[in-house]
């Protein structure tokens, strides 16, 4: 058991966005790279109002499109600078092939994503395709759920992400709309003690200096490159002990574990976020703001008598393999409700649902999954959804599944 | 207990970009002051086109907790709009007539999500008795509180002081003591700058706000019918809609409700010189057999640029919106009779005001 402190936080009322420019003011970031698209743009409006006023002193750059704006913090990184970048939806995705690059570089970026549709059609609403784009070319890609959540995960992002172990680039994945426009109370520690939490960036032999001759990112024999994703593959694995030491270390300098404040408790895993959990014989995964309508629903079952309960994935990459299985070995039925949907997978569903089947694969006794697509383009996945959810979940604990994949509330299909 | 005792909401409803900041501070002080009374608030902005864009319609919501944790507070508004509201405060006037709710469920009534003996609180010149000759039936008695102030710009960007925001908390202190009352909203805005001037406002709104219960099935009939939306079977692929027909609109893309004031045309003067069909950004105008230019009031948004291009003085002038009370087509009105139209457009343009739009001014 570590020691825990005794400190003074402020309550502030504040959304996602707004959090997460405080959590990069807190953390004295250098370089501020802005182009705006909604949802995440709030970000960028309040870290240039705390620059104004002098709260804190950083470059802030608006960039001429995302794609400069990636590129801008990329090279910031690299000699030497904290930094802060972020955007939504297909803005994201213009910037792609700096953000890919931002990974192979190994420069500690630390981006918000406020989760936005893809267009078409043009819609402003949450799904999280966007910033699942980048699963598979070595960002850490962490989901957060309310507004403390994403100041203390930004926080931990640059400790993570300057890591020497780790050196790669963090996305901060955020409900568009229920989070990024939703005001909560967020406690805010004293400004002094982050340091305490948060050493400065150092890169160490990596950095771009006169005095450190290095070039990065050379046009070079295209045989490096089996190496460098080996490489990258066993940062991405160090990057899970990084993880946990930093919300241990969290937990010890502010004195609450990372996402915890008065009413809402949060169990001490860096990764997953287990709810009603040990007797539960159905269990609901989810990422970011569905698990709020999740967890109300969740206890209104409790009290019919079902024995139901959640898993929230804070980290999605790297994946919490270990922890799905040690929590979901005893559940019976697996309910994955999906803001996000792969086309043409392998059992026509969801990008998590198929990450939760493959974990959960090697194991003798394994429970049955279910997908459940919804809330897509910002629709609601409402208490009674899940309940729904839970209720067709519960069917399944002894009868087989016939249907694997369902999709709430999408007009034309019965739900 | 009904999730209905256990969460209050509040909604604001606003015009897009000039008063954004200003909704989202009255949120803040309603969450604050709620919290000053021990209980758990959260806030939360909803939008159906775009709060960024020019009068659109849009929405802020401030949900607060009895008896429940901060938690499940959060998870019963994690919502895109909360099921009923116990008190909506109208930051301008002519949205009475109807605002476009989140992603084109058609043009809804002001007051479709108010509770049962629910408030509404809206900044008006007018007084009640014209305001309650506007505001949609409901099955049920309920009150109307008029806060007699110009529409604030003050959320226009950065955001200037008018003492609007003080004058909503006053208006709803007075009227729902149960959402917010005075001495918790004072305490908490005693921890601001310019504290006296803004208790003042604060005091002579809880004061002077005008409100009386407006009686079941009292105001207009507004038929609200939702679109019926296509299911995925009937839509056509690949994010496609189909043209319509010349010389028709699609009906499910009427932008009406974004404008707080709307072009009148004097026919006696037109040339004909079509310019306003040209620049009309909408394609609001419709050129008529004998080369006069029609429009279509559901779908103007009120943006004054056909008045701007038109070469003849007082030929299009913009009225306030308010003084409307239906979407009928200004060339059928002057071809109906003409005498009668004159005397009509006289009158809404002698009773148009320039709205005062400075803010700063505490007024
Ligand atoms: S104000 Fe004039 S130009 Fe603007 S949308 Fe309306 S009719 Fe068209
Ligand atoms: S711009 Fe004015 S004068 Fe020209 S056609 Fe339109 S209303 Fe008539």
């Amino acid at each position: 058991m570590t020691e825990v402190k005794k400190i003074v936080e402020k309550e502030v009322l504040m959304n996602g966005t707004q959090a997460v420019a405080y959590a990069a003011m807190y953390a004295d970031v250098d370089v501020v790279a802005a182009y705006p698209i909604r949802p995440y743009t709030e970000v960028m409006d309040t870290i240039s109002k705390l620059i104004a006023d002098g709260e804190l002193d950083a470059e802030f750059i608006v960039a001429e499109g995302e794609h400069g704006q990636f590129e801008t913090v990329k090279h910031a990184s690299l000699v030497g600078a904290r930094t802060l970048v972020g955007s939504s939806g297909v803005g994201w995705l213009y910037a792609m092939e700096a953000i890919v690059v931002t990974a192979t570089d190994r420069a500690p970026v630390v981006a918000i994503i406020g989760n936005r549709a893809l267009d078409d059609p043009g819609a402003y609403g949450v799904e999280h395709n966007d910033a699942l784009m980048v699963r598979d070319v070595g960002w850490l890609l962490a989901w957060v759920d309310t507004a403390q959540e994403a100041f203390d995960t930004t926080l931990i992002a640059y400790r993570v992400a300057e890591d020497q172990r780790v050196l790669l680039p963090v996305g901060i994945s955020m409900d568009g709309g229920f989070l990024t426009h939703s005001e909560q109370i967020v406690r805010l520690p004293p400004k002094e003690i982050v340091k305490d939490f948060l050493p400065p960036y150092n890169r160490g032999k990596y950095l771009v200096h006169p005095d450190n001759p290095i070039t990065v990112a050379p046009q070079v024999n295209e045989d490096w490159v089996m190496e460098i994703r080996r490489q990258h593959e066993e940062a991405m694995e160090r990057a899970r002990v990084v993880i946990s030491e930093a919300y241990e270390s969290f937990k010890k300098v502010f004195g609450r574990y990372p996402g915890s404040t008065g009413d809402i408790k949060m169990p001490e895993n860096p990764f997953v976020e287990p709810f009603m959990i040990d007797d539960a014989e159905v269990v609901l995964i989810g990422m970011g703001t569905v698990s709020k309508p999740m967890k109300v629903a969740i206890k209104n079952m409790r009290k019919q008598g079902y024995k139901v309960g959640m898993l929230r994935i804070r980290w999605f990459r790297p994946f919490p393999t270990q922890d799905v299985i040690r929590y979901l070995s005893n559940a019976r039925v697996v309910c994955v409700i999906d803001r996000d949907y792969s086309m043409g997978s392998p059992n026509r569903g969801g990008v998590v649902y198929h990450e939760i089947r493959s974990s959960l694969y090697d194991l003798d006794q394994r429970p049955k999954v279910l997908n459940f697509i919804g809330g897509l383009g910002g629709r609601e996945i409402t208490i009674q959804d899940v309940e729904k959810i839970i209720k067709i979940g519960y069917e399944h604990r002894d009868t087989p599944i016939t249907k694997p994949v369902y999709w709430v509330g999408v007009r034309g299909d019965p739900w | 207990m009904e999730i209905e005792d256990q969460v209050k909401y509040v909604e604001i409803t606003y015009r897009g970009i000039f008063q954004k900041r200003l909704a989202k501070y009255i949120a803040e002080g309603i969450v604050y002051t709620a919290r000053e009374m021990g209980k758990p608030a959260v806030s939360f902005g909803r939008y159906g086109d775009s709060p960024e864009r020019n009068g659109v319609p849009a929405k802020y919501y401030v949900g607060i907790g009895n008896g429940i944790s901060e938690e499940d507070l959060i998870g019963y508004s994690t919502r895109v709009e909360p099921d009923l509201v116990d008190v909506i405060v109208v930051l301008d006037d002519t949205l009475l007539k109807g605002v476009e709710s989140w992603a084109w469920q058609g043009v809804q009534p002001i007051n479709l999500k108010l509770k049962p003996n629910g408030t509404m609180i809206v900044t008006s010149l007018k007084r009640i008795d014209e305001l309650a000759k506007m505001v949609p039936k409901k099955e049920f008695n309920w009150t109307l509180g008029v806060i007699k102030t110009e529409p604030s710009f003050s959320g226009l960007w950065a955001f200037k002081d008018d003492l609007t925001m003080e004058k909503v908390w006053g208006a709803i202190a007075k009227l729902r003591p149960d959402i917010i009352d005075l001495d918790h909203l004072i305490k908490y805005v005693s921890k601001k700058s310019n504290a006296d001037k803004r208790i003042s406002a604060i005091k002579e709104t809880y004061t002077s706000v005008e409100y009386r219960t407006i009686v079941k099935n009292e105001g207009i009939d507004f038929l609200y019918n939702p679109p019926r939306l296509l299911t995925w079977q009937e839509m056509l692929e690949g994010t496609v809609i189909p043209a319509v027909p010349r010389g028709k609109r699609n009906e499910q893309f009427k932008r009406g409700t974004t404008k707080f004031e709307r072009p009148t045309v004097d026919f006696d003067t037109c040339i004909k010189c079509r310019l306003c069909w040209i620049y009309c950004p909408d394609e609001c105008f419709d050129e008529t057999p004998d080369g006069y230019y029609d429009i279509a009031y559901d779908y103007c948004v009120g943006c004054g640029i056909c008045a701007e291009v038109c070469p003849v003085k007082d030929c299009i002038v913009m009225v306030d919106e308010s003084m409307f009370t239906d979407y009928r087509r200004p060339y059928e009105m002057w071809k109906e009779n003409r005498v009668k139209y004159k005397e009509w457009l006289n009158k809404v343009r002698q009773a148009r005001k320039e709205r005062v739009y400075v803010p700063g001014l505490g007024r």
